[in-house]
């Protein structure tokens, strides 16, 4: 075995997923899997919602959803509200799950962009049935059944990232994860390949490995202070630069949502949970001073805080390569892009099933690295770019911060779908990269980004079939969210 | 300016294939569609013989466009396809075959490959198409149509078929309604002042107008001199084409067949009477003069101006596999997708992305059979190993000699399992395995091919004869 050691520096979500996720891949190997972490060094956790994804690495170790739900005070989440983001006033959900579905070959949307404003012509949102279920706050599981209406959308979950890194380490320690107490005082490389060979802690212990996964944060404690992978900076793309995050409790039955509301400088989270409601203010420092940025993030919870506000500051961007040598960065220490489309979780995931495909073995291969690099910067830029559309796409200029978000350069590969689809509503897709047609569509449409041409292929049905077509569907959508149990009674069941 | 007309230049497998697509797609959308004919014969695919293959996703575009399988079977000399042989491409004597469909099948989260590379490793001969159902069935000429029943192993493949272009050609064109076909053959194409083309003039004359042009010319590309051409011939070598139909008696096997020589390679497309072959060689290293010329490569725009090039006169690619029909299927579908608000909007430079990098993925996996062949001392099959080839190629390559994994770019025609499959077929085994292969204790994974080769050499007993299946259809005859 070229790998027999694994030392993950780091707790947090990130060091804890990947090392659960290593000891149930490995069990019936010798592989040895450590983690560092220090109750000093706090962890960040501010990816408290995740994306549908999650489930599936749930699924893979094994959990039990009720448990998991039980452990990490879990609520279900069919989806993101934004609101004032294209127009102050303006809300529109973001949900996992499709809009309508196609007549006569021809994508949904473009039927709706072709009947848009005729009189009896219901919403986007009205044709989607997450959409419908959230703004109910209403919840049931989707159907596997593909004929059935519940097979039209996914869900994730909102859980507490603190006690969800808690479960996690129960489950590795269970698998012979070895956990360590301590913070890293000195990095050991080898004199000629650059390699890390060993941590040493301020106990003075001296830890030996042969692969090392840096889940120490921002700060990349190997990748960055030890390798200088170098860091490519966004923040001229995305400008938040600083967050406040303050617990409160929640105002009322938490609804299966996330909501990120746009303020002056920034926006605010609110992720509801089963015993409180997580709030964070994501600013610009270049735009307003902590205590404005606090101030707004006061008036806008909807009740006392809990805790003393957890100030955080990171630097939009991701690091140059995400693997050098014998170190794998994962979670923050690989990059940082704001939570806007709770993707923190997401990229540490995509970035744990990387390494195990490609985890070293035999010899230190340099394509390892390369190609985990290759995929892991695709997926970075292109979420990259699909939060940047969030800034740009905006008729707001109340602000400083917005007249600079609306008239910033985009990046080409964002300026030329967006381009595509104002011409005619198409939506450019693509192979690797978690964001597919609805999600592009939802906030195009939610924030206004509307095609001056609608697909002529459309035309194949006259206005009165479609009308009677749309306003059936649309009926059953609201029929079939009405159906579902609050979302309370939902968690209730589920538990 | 909306379009209104389009006219579709060539009456050959890629003319009609659009003519009645889009004849289905534009139904009461008020647009006329005209077909004008070109002289000669139908190289609109390319001149690679009387027959073409599909892949198995081509059931999609029979599917959509309302042909019956069955009918097609019977009007065009129809066969089916598990899968294509190779002969020769790896040592003179090597022999390999791809499947369509699965090859094996992982335990857990590791995958099929690295279980057999494991297998090898500790001595275990094991050959990957053993465990592929299509390719047993194949290789025992059998033929059913897969189950759609999705824990059963028949339904772990897929098919396609074997056609001959005139009969499937005229299938196209009596399914497709509303179409104007002109019979007076094309003279010329009248531009108007922003080099767009206004109409096309016929032998005698007459003018056909129209908005979007889409050119289904072939090789010729008639309307396509300002559409720049790449040209691949430093990678593929082959510049010349022999055509012939082959009179044959017997039931036609189950497969395409691909038969390297000296100079280049014979293609075998079984079609019932008789097999539709081509010689497909390097003018460099065999000559003949019946040969037809080709140059392999692609417009550098698809879509330049109002004129659409499909087909070969898109990108013409030596038919290893039924990748030209899927080329002309999915131009038409990314078309219908695209379909322009007015003949110079923005579709057109996405529309060019995409063809653009589906055909360099498609001209990678070709190019790849060459790269990695192992017949020395013959003069063209040793210039192809020595050749560089594509940055994008390369890495695949490095990647899977490194251990066994292939990198996937978008747009990709061919899926990862193809790429390990004909890597494999070519003899190149990895240098590692994935580590979780070694997870898995292995009598555990003795037992699970076991099961697996008892279970496909099983299934494939149990299903018919090729010509049983094709005469209960009422075609191989």
């Amino acid at each position: 075995m070229l790998v027999k050691r694994v030392l993950v520096v780091g707790g947090g979500t990130a060091g804890w997923m990947t090392a659960a996720a290593l000891s149930n891949k490995f069990r019936g190997s010798p592989l040895e899997i450590r983690l560092i972490e220090s109750a000093e060094i706090g962890t960040v956790g501010v990816g408290e919602a995740t994306v549908p994804h999650i489930r599936h690495y749930n699924a893979t170790l094994g959990f039990d959803e009720a448990e998991f739900l039980a452990a990490t005070k879990g609520t279900f989440k069919l989806g993101i509200e934004f609101r004032n983001w294209g127009r102050l006033g303006d809300s529109y959900i973001h949900p996992f799950g499709a809009f309508g579905q196609d007549f006569a070959g021809v994508p949904f949307h473009q039927h709706w962009l072709r009947m848009r404003g005729k009189p009896g012509v219901a919403a986007f949102e009205d044709f989607s049935l997450p959409v419908q279920a959230a703004r109910r706050g209403r919840f049931h599981h989707p159907s596997a059944d593909p004929a059935s209406l519940l097979n039209t959308f996914n869900y994730a979950y909102q859980f507490d990232a603190g006690l969800y890194a808690k479960f996690l380490r129960a489950y590795a320690e269970a698998r012979g994860v070895v956990r360590q107490e301590g913070k890293v005082v000195h990095v050991s490389q080898h004199g000629e390949t650059g390699f890390v060979e060993a941590v040493t802690l301020d106990s003075g212990e001296r830890i030996e490995a042969d692969l090392f996964v840096d889940c120490s944060g921002f700060r990349g404690l190997l990748i960055e202070q030890t390798l200088g992978a170098g860091y490519e900076e966004w923040t001229h793309w995305l400008p938040c630069d600083r967050a406040i995050a303050l617990p409160c409790p929640n105002d009322g039955p938490p609804p299966p949502l996330t909501r990120s509301t746009a303020q002056k400088s920034g926006w605010v989270w609110k992720i509801p949970l089963q015993h409180r409601c997580g709030n964070g203010h994501v600013y610009s420092s270049n735009f307003i001073s902590d205590d404005g940025a606090l101030e707004t993030l006061l008036g806008a919870i909807a009740a006392p805080p809990l805790a003393d506000p957890n100030k955080l500051r990171f630097v939009t961007g991701k690091r140059k390569r995400q693997w050098v040598g014998n170190v794998v960065a994962i979670g923050l220490s690989s990059g940082f892009l704001e939570p806007l489309e709770s993707t923190s979780i997401h990229l540490i995931q995509l970035a744990i099933g990387r390494l195990l495909d490609f985890f070293p073995t035999g010899e230190w291969d340099p394509l390892d690295a390369e190609e985990f690099n290759r995929v892991m910067v695709l997926e970075y830029e292109r979420v990259r770019d699909f939060l940047i559309l969030h800034y740009n796409a905006t008729e707001r200029d109340d602000s400083e911060f917005w007249n600079y978000c609306r008239t910033m350069d985009l990046p080409d590969s964002l300026r030329y779908k967006m381009e595509l689809f104002r011409e005619r509503g198409v939506v450019v897709n693509y192979r690797d990269g978690m964001f597919l047609e609805p999600s592009w569509l939802a906030v195009y449409l939610g924030q206004n980004v509307l095609p001056n041409a609608h697909d002529p292929l459309s035309e194949r049905l006259s206005d009165d079939d479609l009308m009677a077509a749309m306003a059936d569907l649309r009926a059953r959508y609201a029929a079939a969210a009405e159906a579902m149990p609050a979302h309370l009674d939902a968690l209730a069941a589920a538990a | 300016m909306a379009i209104r007309r389009i006219v579709i230049l060539g009456g050959g497998v890629a003319g009609w294939m659009s003519a009645l697509a889009l004849g289905r797609a534009l139904a009461g959308c008020a647009i006329a569609i005209d077909l004008v004919e070109t002289e000669g014969p139908d190289h609109s695919i390319g001149p690679f013989g009387p027959g073409e293959s599909t892949l198995p996703a081509f059931h999609k575009f029979l599917g959509d466009e309302g042909v019956d399988e069955d009918a097609l079977l019977r009007a065009s000399r129809g066969t089916f396809a598990l899968g294509a042989a190779f002969s020769g491409w790896a040592d003179r004597q090597s022999a390999w075959f791809l499947p369509f469909g699965d090859i094996g099948v992982g335990m857990g989260t590791v995958a099929f490959s690295p279980l057999v590379a494991r297998l090898r490793a500790a001595g275990h001969p094991v050959r990957p198409t053993d465990f592929s159902l299509a390719a047993v069935a194949a290789a025992a000429g059998r033929f059913a149509r897969p189950s759609l029943d999705r824990r059963s192993v028949l339904s772990s493949y897929g098919y396609g078929l074997h056609l001959d272009k005139a009969g499937f050609a005229g299938m196209c064109r009596t399914q497709a309604s509303g179409v104007t076909h002109h019979a007076a053959p094309f003279a010329r194409a009248i531009r108007v002042a922003n080099g767009h083309v206004s109409a096309l003039e016929l032998v005698g004359g007459e003018q056909v107008p129209g908005d979007l042009f889409l050119d289904c010319s072939g090789p010729a590309a008639l309307l396509c001199e300002a559409h720049g051409f790449e040209s691949w011939s430093a990678w593929l070598a082959c510049d010349r084409v022999v055509e012939r139909a082959t009179q044959q008696e017997g039931i036609p096997p189950p497969y395409t067949h691909a038969a390297a020589h000296p100079a280049g390679w014979l293609r075998s497309v079984p079609l019932a009477g008789g097999p539709s072959e081509a010689m497909v060689f390097a003018s460099a290293h065999h000559s003949d003069t019946a040969a037809i010329e080709i140059h392999q490569g692609r417009r550098t725009r698809a879509w330049h101006g109002n004129v659409i090039a499909i087909g070969a006169a898109a990108a013409l690619v030596e038919p290893l596999y039924g990748h030209n029909l899927h080329l002309v299927h999915s131009a038409i579908q990314r078309l219908v997708t695209l379909f322009p608000t007015r003949a110079d909007g923005p579709e057109a430079a996405e529309y060019n992305r995409i063809t653009a990098e589906e055909a360099d993925r498609v001209r990678d996996f070709v190019i790849a059979h060459y790269k990695t062949n192992a017949r020395t001392g013959e003069p063209f099959w040793d210039a192809a190993r020595a050749m560089s080839v594509p940055d994008t190629l390369q890495y695949k390559l490095d990647l899977y000699a490194s251990r066994g994994r292939m990198p996937m770019y978008d747009e990709e025609l061919f899926d990862r399992a193809e790429w390990i499959a004909m890597l494999d077929g070519q003899g190149l085994h990895p240098r590692r395995y994935d580590a979780l292969a070694d997870t898995i204790p292995e009598p555990a994974i003795i037992q699970h091919v076991t099961r697996l080769r008892e279970m496909i050499v099983d299934a494939a007993k149990a299903m018919p004869n090729h010509g049983a299946t094709l005469a209960q259809i009422g075609a191989g005859a």
